[in-house]
This record gives structure tokens, C-alpha cells and sequence, in this order.
């Protein structure tokens, strides 16, 4: 089960790492922004929960949310057959998994240089 | 950590934290080069210099302004027309180049005054430009003289004109990359937020790292005012000075090379609440993506999947008639910064194409990261390499192709392997659905070009094949093909015009009424 799980988590960073550019912002605490604003709001599109939008960083990330939550529906069949509290734990793996690779275990050594 | 140590700098023991494999299990905690150093002493780098990249990267681009090297003739001369970013006011960026002429008597007597005569001089021979970019060289930095003064002295004396001062001598920074920030940043300090523009739409954006190198920004913009978008600026290819001043008054920042142009997107987000939102320009399924975003940021989604739906169907069969003859080429990926990432995934998706290597002589991790993430298991990453790392590691891939820089590329031809320009581009635009299908065309026939069979021929000791004297590149594409593939129907080669830039300055747009009140300055 937990074999599982990672594996279907890899087979969402691999389409991340492959077709997105919003997980690699250039500061560290730009890409914790971008990961949990996006990451959180595809994961409300999956499990059909409202999603904030109205300001324009909401609505940016929502942007970025809508295109990876079709992509994800459209690659992924066995995606369909979890429910939402299922959902909302691979999405979680997800976040851990992406914070690590981008920030926490990144060699990037410019990612906490305080300026832009 | 899979370092990868080349054997021709071994005498170089630094090197080799700048190159990486990435191998079975690997990722980007585990391998990445370091990045955006000061070059080792006794590694030759390729690299441009801070004021190079400042200004002939992106201060020329904008498209109706002096653009004044406060230095020797040299610094300006042979940087000079490295790329093309044309421009549709018949390139009047491009086709002159400004330097003050700085030589030994002025780094002792100084060289200001010499600068305000140029500066005048400049003016009055072009009376109808009005807007001026000054850039410091490390001549007239390390003499200390004050540029900003003397712009201030003749922008009192003419009040009808307007300079920006940049200050990115040619020292200030590992590589060319330095001088990108540097000149980032001194636009928003300086300029921004100095003009309040008209706005003509609903849906406002400045469109950022854009170099309109042989119109890649006139084919995007046209995607852009089909869906109603007013583009308030473009940073800076085919950008004018005054939109550029008013970037602060966009709803959304695209930007597409983020290497090049991200700190001022994160200065306006930071300073003027504008979002980011980074976009891919190239690849049919990218570029698509990267269109229904900003449709779905405006609300406006359905005139993005108009767009995407009419240029895939004209453009997808003449990808594909590429696809199947470039399956499984091996590439080099040696581009700037930028495009190792924008292309490393796209190239294999539509073309079916495999990057064995990616490198860059100025990119930050960063890039790297990008690139590395897109790239499959044992590509070869390296940073600001030596031409010596770069001739070895063509012998030990053996790529089909390479795409990179002018230098680069004629040392490539040496070994027999035939190079498209990563910079300036070959048979471009390369941007935009039809672009992508040219970049195919171009790989196509650099790959399969009897002339370049040919100089796999040793006179000195093989046989001339006198049999096979008339060849063409589908003679030799297809050989190998089903009939299925070469009898196809719905197949076929790129039908597109050789000019696809002039038309889209002549062309009209569908209106779309504003419905909030527009302001009126
Ligand atoms: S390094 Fe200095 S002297 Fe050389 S081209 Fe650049 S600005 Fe000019």
C-alpha cells in the first residue's frame, strides 16, 4: 500500500518536473508559496471543494491548479477510483515530496539569498 | 553526488563539481553542478562579459532608443549584432550601434565631457528618437566617472529627452547573467512608474524575457491581442522605452525567460502586487498550456482554446511528418540559460528527439534545476564549460545534432556535427505553433543534409561513392521508414511562408469591447 503511494506520488512529481516551471522560483520562500498556493488549490479541484480566487495571487495559482488537476485527471486513470480522503493524502505526499526536491534537500545554493 | 570529471581538466580539480550524469534513481537533491561562479583561472570559458549581457541582451532590444556604450569602441563594436531581435520600426535598434571612443588620454583626464558631447551629438543625428540607454564599460566605471550626472546635466538642458542609466561594467559579474540583473533591476528603480499608459482592455499584461529574436515576440503578441489581451509592454524585444515605463500598470506579468528577466517580475510582484505567472513559448502542448493560463487567469479561456484548437489542426500533421524522421536523434542541448529548459522536454514530445546533454555558460542552479528535472535519465549537465570539456563530451555522446552559440556551433562542424543556433536561430521564429514546426524543418535538414554526409568522407583514405552523387535529405530520411509513414496522407512537410513576420504588422484584430471603465490618460 505504502509502495504504492510512493510510487503514484513519483508518477505526479515526474509530470511536475517535466512540464511546470512554478515550483522553481528562485528564492526559497517564493517556492514554498508556489507550492503550497498551487498544490493546495489542485487538491481542492480534485476533491470538487471550493477554491479561493478572487485576489490575483489566488487567481494565479488557481490557474496553475486548474491546468495540473486536468493534467493529472488525464494521465492518471487510476486517479478516479480514490475517493477524497485518499485524494487529499496523496496530495499531501505530494507537497512533502515537492517541498524536499525544491527546497528543503535543494543543493540550489542561491535559494536563500535574502535579495532578488 | 555523480560528478562527472572530464579528462582534459583534470588538471583542474575544481571542475568537477560543474559537471553532473544524472543516472538511474538520481534527482535534483542529488545531482546538480554548482552554478553562477567566477570562472576557474585556467578554464577558457565562453562566457560574455556583465555589460554584454546588460546591454546587447536586453537594454537593445527595446526598439526606439540610442543605445550609448560609455567606453572604448571595442566593447560595443564587437558585441555588436550577435542576435537577431528585429524590430518592426525597420530595426533601428539593430542597425546602429553608439560608443563614446574612450582612449588612454580620457581614463587620465576623464571622460565626461566626452560623454556629454556624444550624447548630444547622438541626439541630434537621430532628431526624431528622443529616449536614450547609457551603459557604463570597465573603462569608464574603474575611471569613476558619473554617468548618472551627466545624463541628469543633459536631461535639464533637453527636456524633451529621457535617459536610463545603466551601470553593469563589463567586471560586474561572473558572466553576462550579471549584467541581466543588474539592468533588471536599474529599470524598475529608475524608470518604472514614470508613465501612466492607456488602457485599451480588460485584460492587461506586460509580456517579460521576450527578445523577439527573429520575431519570436510579434508571433506571441499576435496570440495575445486574438484573445482581446492589451500587451502593455514587452521586456524588451520589440519593446519601446515608454510602454516600458508604465509596466507597473499590467494585471499580469507572462514571463518566458525567467533567467534573463525573473527579478523584475519579482520586484513588480513585491512592489506593485502584479503576479508572476511563467510560461513555456515553445511546444505545441506547452505553448498550449501556457495560452489557457493566461485565458483562465482573465476569465477568457474559450478564446485561448480557439486559438490552440485552429493552430494545432493546421499545424500538428507538419510536426509529425518531422516527428517520425527525428525519432531518437541524439542532441546536444547547449544553448544561454533559458532554452536548455524551455526545449529540453518539448523537443522530445513533438520530435520525438532525446537530449544526451545539457549545459550553460552563464545559467544559475537554478536553470540547471529546470533542466535537469526535463532531461531523462543519463544526460550529461555541465556548467560554463571549456571547449575542451565540450569537444570531449561530443566524442564520448555522439550527438546528431547540436544546438547551440555561434563559437561553439563552428567547433561542433569540426567534429561532423552539424549545429542550429541556439541564440539567434537559424530559419526562425521558432515561438508560436508554426515557429516550432520551423525549428523541426531546420533540425531536419541539418541532420540530413547530403552535404553534410558527405564530410563523414575521408579523402585521404576512403572511396568516393561514386554511385549515390544525387542525394536529398528525404532520400536519406526515408529510407528506413514504413510505407504507412512515407504514403501518409495526413503527413506532410512544412508548407508555411518564408516571411511570416510581415503579415501579422499589417493585420487586424477581432474587437472586444472593454467592459469596465477603461482609464482615459
Ligand atoms: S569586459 Fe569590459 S572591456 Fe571587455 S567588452 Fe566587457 S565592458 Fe568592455
Amino acid at each position: 500500500m505504502e509502495d504504492m503511494m510512493k510510487d503514484r506520488v513519483e508518477q505526479l512529481v515526474d509530470y511536475i518536473m517535466k512540464n511546470c516551471l512554478w515550483q522553481f522560483h528562485s528564492r526559497a520562500w517564493d517556492r514554498e508559496k508556489q507550492n503550497e498556493g498551487i498544490l493546495t488549490k489542485t487538491m481542492q479541484i480534485l476533491c470538487e471543494e471550493p477554491v479561493e480566487k478572487e485576489t490575483p495571487m489566488d487567481k494565479v495559482y488557481w490557474v496553475d491548479a486548474v491546468c495540473l488537476a486536468d493534467a493529472f485527471k488525464k494521465r492518471y486513470s487510476w486517479l478516479a477510483a480514490l475517493d477524497k480522503g485518499e485524494i487529499k493524502l496523496l496530495m499531501q505526499g505530494l507537497k512533502e515530496r515537492m517541498d524536499y526536491l525544491t527546497i528543503t534537500g535543494s543543493l540550489n545554493a542561491e535559494l536563500t539569498d535574502p535579495h532578488y | 553526488m555523480p560528478y562527472h570529471k572530464f579528462k582534459c581538466s583534470e588538471c583542474i580539480p575544481e571542475r568537477e563539481k560543474h559537471a553532473v550524469i544524472k543516472g538511474p534513481g538520481e534527482d535534483l537533491t542529488s545531482a546538480l553542478p554548482l552554478g553562477y561562479l567566477n570562472t576557474i583561472p585556467g578554464s577558457i570559458s565562453e562566457r560574455g562579459c556583465a555589460y554584454c549581457g546588460a546591454k546587447h541582451v536586453i537594454g537593445t532590444p527595446m526598439k526606439d532608443v540610442i543605445h550609448m556604450s560609455h567606453g572604448p569602441v571595442g566593447c560595443t563594436y564587437d558585441t555588436w549584432q550577435t542576435k537577431r531581435y528585429i524590430s518592426d520600426n525597420d530595426n533601428f535598434q539593430l542597425k546602429y550601434t553608439y560608443a563614446t571612443d574612450m582612449k588612454e588620454k580620457h581614463i587620465i583626464f576623464g571622460a565626461e565631457k566626452l560623454l556629454k558631447q556624444n550624447i548630444i551629438e547622438a541626439f541630434k543625428a537621430f532628431p526624431t528618437i528622443k529616449r536614450m540607454t547609457l551603459y557604463q564599460t570597465c573603462a569608464s566605471a574603474l575611471i569613476g566617472d558619473d554617468i548618472n550626472a551627466i545624463a541628469a546635466e543633459v536631461m535639464e538642458e533637453m527636456p524633451e529627452v529621457d535617459i536610463f542609466v545603466c551601470n553593469s561594467p563589463g567586471f560586474g559579474g561572473p558572466s553576462q547573467s550579471g549584467g541581466h540583473h543588474k539592468i533588471n533591476i536599474a529599470w524598475i528603480n529608475q524608470k518604472v512608474g514614470n508613465v501612466e499608459p492607456k488602457i485599451t482592455s480588460d485584460y492587461v499584461i506586460n509580456y517579460v524575457g521576450e527578445y523577439n529574436i527573429q520575431g519570436d515576440q510579434e508571433v506571441m503578441v499576435d496570440y495575445f491581442r486574438r484573445m482581446g489581451i492589451q500587451v502593455l509592454s514587452t521586456f524588451t524585444g520589440n519593446g519601446s522605452y515608454d510602454d516600458l515605463r508604465s509596466m507597473h500598470r499590467a494585471h499580469l506579468n507572462v514571463l518566458e525567460c525567467a533567467r534573463s528577466a525573473e527579478y523584475i517580475c519579482n520586484e513588480l510582484k513585491v512592489r506593485y502586487g502584479t503576479p508572476r505567472l511563467d510560461i513555456d513559448g515553445f511546444g505545441f502542448e506547452a505553448l498550449g498550456t501556457s495560452l489557457r493560463k493566461v485565458g483562465l487567469f482573465f476569465g477568457i479561456e474559450d478564446r485561448a482554446q480557439a486559438i490552440i484548437d485552429e493552430e494545432t489542426a493546421r499545424w500538428k500533421p507538419e510536426m509529425d511528418w518531422y516527428k517520425e524522421r527525428l525519432q531518437g536523434k541524439k542532441v546536444c542541448l547547449w544553448p544561454g540559460g533559458s532554452k536548455l529548459w524551455h526545449w529540453a522536454h518539448a523537443i522530445r514530445e513533438d520530435m520525438g528527439v532525446n537530449v544526451v546533454s545539457v549545459y550553460t555558460k552563464f545559467g544559475h542552479q537554478g536553470d540547471m534545476e529546470k533542466g535537469i528535472a526535463r532531461c531523462e535519465e543519463g544526460a550529461l549537465a555541465i556548467d560554463d564549460p571549456n571547449e575542451l570539456e565540450a569537444l570531449e563530451a561530443l566524442e564520448m555522446l555522439k550527438p546528431d545534432i547540436i544546438f547551440t552559440g555561434k563559437r561553439p556551433g563552428e567547433v561542433a562542424k569540426k567534429l561532423r556535427v552539424p549545429y542550429l543556433n541556439a541564440h539567434a536561430y537559424h530559419n526562425g521564429p521558432y515561438k508560436g505553433f508554426e515557429g516550432w514546426v520551423r525549428f523541426a524543418r531546420d533540425i531536419y535538414n541539418a541532420i540530413y543534409s547530403p552535404i553534410h554526409q558527405l564530410s563523414f568522407v575521408d579523402i585521404s583514405k576512403d572511396e568516393i561513392p561514386d554511385q549515390t552523387s544525387f542525394l536529398t535529405q528525404k532520400m536519406i530520411s526515408d529510407v528506413n521508414l514504413s510505407e504507412e509513414v512515407t504514403a501518409s496522407k495526413e503527413l506532410r512537410e512544412y508548407t508555411g511562408n518564408y516571411d511570416t513576420i510581415t503579415p501579422l504588422r499589417n493585420k487586424t484584430y477581432p474587437d472586444f469591447p472593454a467592459e469596465k471603465k477603461l482609464s482615459a490618460v
